[in-house]
This record gives C-alpha cells, structure tokens and sequence, in this order.
C-alpha cells in the first residue's frame, strides 16, 4: 500500500490537529457543540469537516469571549459602584464614611442594597446607572473583545459560506454530469433508430 | 551622505567580521530574529510534517496533480497554523488564570533602581529590596470571574495572535478555493 493509499483511509479524526479547552472548560461541552454542527450540516468528504472543525472552533471562542465580557463588566461593578457614591454624596453626608462597606455589601446584603437603591434615587438614578459607570470603566477591554468577536464571527460565516459554495458547485457539477450522460444516452438512442445526429454547434 | 573614506572603513571593518563560522554558530544566527515562529509557516518538527503531509494527500485525494497536491499542502499547514495558535491561546489564558501575569514580577523597575541599590548596599547601607506584588493574590477567586479577569489581562496577546489567525484563515480558504476551482474546471 503507497503513502498515498495510506493516508486516502485514515479515519480523518486522526489527521486533524487536536484541540483542547482551558481547565476550566468541559471537553463534553466542546465536542456537544461541534456535534450539533456536524448534524446540522452532514460534512461530505475531508474539506468539509475541517471546515465544520473550523467553525466549531470559532463559535466555541466566541462564546468564551462572550462570557468574559460578561464577567469583565461584572468584575468592575463595586468600582463603579464606589466611583458613583463619591460622586453623589458630600464629604459631609452620611453616607460618604460607609461608601467602601456599602459597595462591599451591595451585593450580598438586601438591606445595604436598598440602602444604595434609596440614596441612588435621590438624585432620581438606579441601578442601570452603576452598570452604565461599569460599562464606561472596561469600555477600552469590551472593544478589544469586540475586535476579536468580529474576527472570529467573519471566519466562522467564511467557513459556512464556503461549504454552501462548494456543495453548490458540487451540485452544479453533478447536474451538468448527469445532463450530458443524458444528452449522448439520448443521441445513441437516436442513433440507434437510424435518425441521424443533429449537427454540431 | 557617506563619503569615500566612511565606504572604505565600512569595507574594512567589514572584512574583519563575517558572520558566525561554525556551524553551532550559524545555527543560532538563524534564529536572530526568531520571536514566536508564528509567521514560519514551514512545519517545525519531522512528526508535525508528517502530519501536515498526510493531510495534504487526504484533501488532494486521488487527484495526481502537483499543483493540486501544493494546494492541499497549503491547506493542510494552514490547518495546522490555526491549531497552534488555538494551544497557544489557551496556553496565555491558562497562565494568567493561575500566576496573574504573563511576566514573572521583577524586583526592580529600573536599572536606575537596580544600581541604587547596589550603591547603598557598597555604602553599608542595609537596603531591602522592595518586594515583589504577587499578581497571583489580585485574582479573583471564584472560577468564572477569575477567567474573565485572565482573559482581560492577556487581551494585548489575544489581539496580536489574532493577526497571525487571520492570516493562516485566509490561507486556509484561499487553497480551498483554488482546489474547488481546480474540481470545477476538471
């Protein structure tokens, strides 16, 4: 058996590079969603299912950067939160001596909550103003993943528009095969009956 | 403008250093501006290139064309290109996750700092050197706040990968471009 031959039956999971997940990812995760995609799109021959591969392994990124964008704003909500009541109370107010163990607080104990909600609504703001401070606070962070988001999203939609275009090709391939098996079965047919063949173009 | 006399020392000193001469010596030169071999799109080890090359042949499947056969190498060391790219993401993330930088933290912020010291420990001054924060300890603790903190760190990294990513992607697509152009005209 050549190299060529070899290589030709090797089960293709073998010859694609290995992929992992970080240590705080599931590899059953990994493999639900590159799963579905095989069902949904049935690859068809080697260029396929790397391109299936590829995309899976774009889509699993976008939603581990999608996760941490979530976790980024979160991370800068007691900061924001902190910046906020500065903001808002005098050196004089009561409020200004407990700002770090209310913003501490803020997010396990309903009492310190309502606290804030109830200072925060003295100046007619709520709790969408502490997650816009938060927003503002990581804004240079959430444009770096929006950079990598886009990246990753234009490659997967390549990956699926490739694969439309090939088996569009393929099919186009097939249909024009088939028409001229067609057309010379038909000629021979007609041969056959002794009518002669219509001049070529 | 470089005048006669300057061309003529730039000649001679020339003459005086040719490069490394052995062959360890040569060897090492190569790798001069070796920074993360990313760009390097030749496989890096015999078993990687194995690899590649059974790929290769997998995607040219019985076509026996060379130009066909150098697409699907193309293809194949593209595929490859993207995956290490893929470990070395995650190899970034998984270090900040568990040491809090990428660097290991330095003692000193300058060499002005760096020869402070040492002229004040020759003075007989008794000077500790400041310590070290250890990046480690501003991680948040719980798992997922701790990952999006590493991923935040590493964002600059992430960003430069990205560009060599995109590069090996359009590589990617343009062989298998070209191989299904080359399937249609066939």
């Amino acid at each position: 058996m050549t190299k060529r031959d070899e290589s030709m039956q090797e089960p293709t999971a073998t010859l694609l590079p290995a992929l992992g997940v970080l240590i705080t990812e599931s590899v059953d995760d990994f493999n639900r969603v590159r799963d579905a995609l095989i069902q949904e799109i049935k690859p068809r021959g080697i260029i396929d299912e790397i391109l299936v591969a590829d995309s899976a392994q774009s889509t699993w990124e976008i939603l581990r950067l999608r996760r941490c964008k979530a976790g980024i704003v979160n991370l800068t909500f007691r900061d924001a939160l902190k910046r906020i009541l500065r903001n808002l109370s005098d050196r004089g107010s009561e409020i200004y001596n407990d700002i770090d163990e209310l913003s501490y607080y803020y997010f396990t104990n309903r009492k310190m909550k309502k606290r804030v909600l109830r200072f925060l609504a003295e100046f007619q703001l709520d709790e969408s103003a502490i997650e816009a401070e938060a927003i503002r606070n990581s804004a240079e962070d959430l444009e770096r993943i929006d950079r990598l988001l886009a990246s990753l999203e234009a490659r997967r939609n390549k990956a699926l528009r490739c694969i439309a275009e090939f088996r569009g090709d393929f099919a186009r391939r097939l249909r024009d095969g088939a028409n001229r098996i067609i057309d010379s079965e038909v000629l021979a047919l007609e041969h056959q009956q002794g009518k002669a063949p219509p001049a070529a173009a | 403008m470089t005048t006669e006399r300057q061309a003529a020392a730039n000649r001679r000193n020339a003459r005086k250093s040719t490069g490394p001469r052995s062959g360890a010596g040569k060897k090492r030169a190569s790798r001069n501006s070796y920074y993360h071999g990313l760009t390097a799109t030749m496989a890096t080890s015999a078993e990687r290139a194995e690899r590649v090359e059974k790929l290769a042949r997998k995607i040219a499947g019985d076509s026996k064309g060379t130009v066909i056969l150098e697409w699907a190498r193309t293809a194949a060391r593209a595929d490859f290109d993207l995956a290490q790219v893929w470990w070395l993401k995650i190899a970034l993330i998984e270090r900040v996750f568990l040491f809090g930088e990428l660097e290991r933290p330095k003692l000193f912020k300058s060499v002005r700092q760096v020869s402070a010291f040492f002229n004040a420990f020759d003075r007989g001054e008794l000077n500790i050197p400041p310590t070290p924060v250890d990046a480690a300890a501003t991680m948040p603790s719980e798992e997922g706040d701790r990952l999006a903190e590493a991923v935040r760190r590493v964002l600059p990294e992430l960003l430069k990968l990205n560009r060599y990513e995109r590069r090996a992607a359009s590589l990617l697509y343009k062989s298998f471009y070209a191989l299904n152009r080359r399937a249609v005209a066939e």
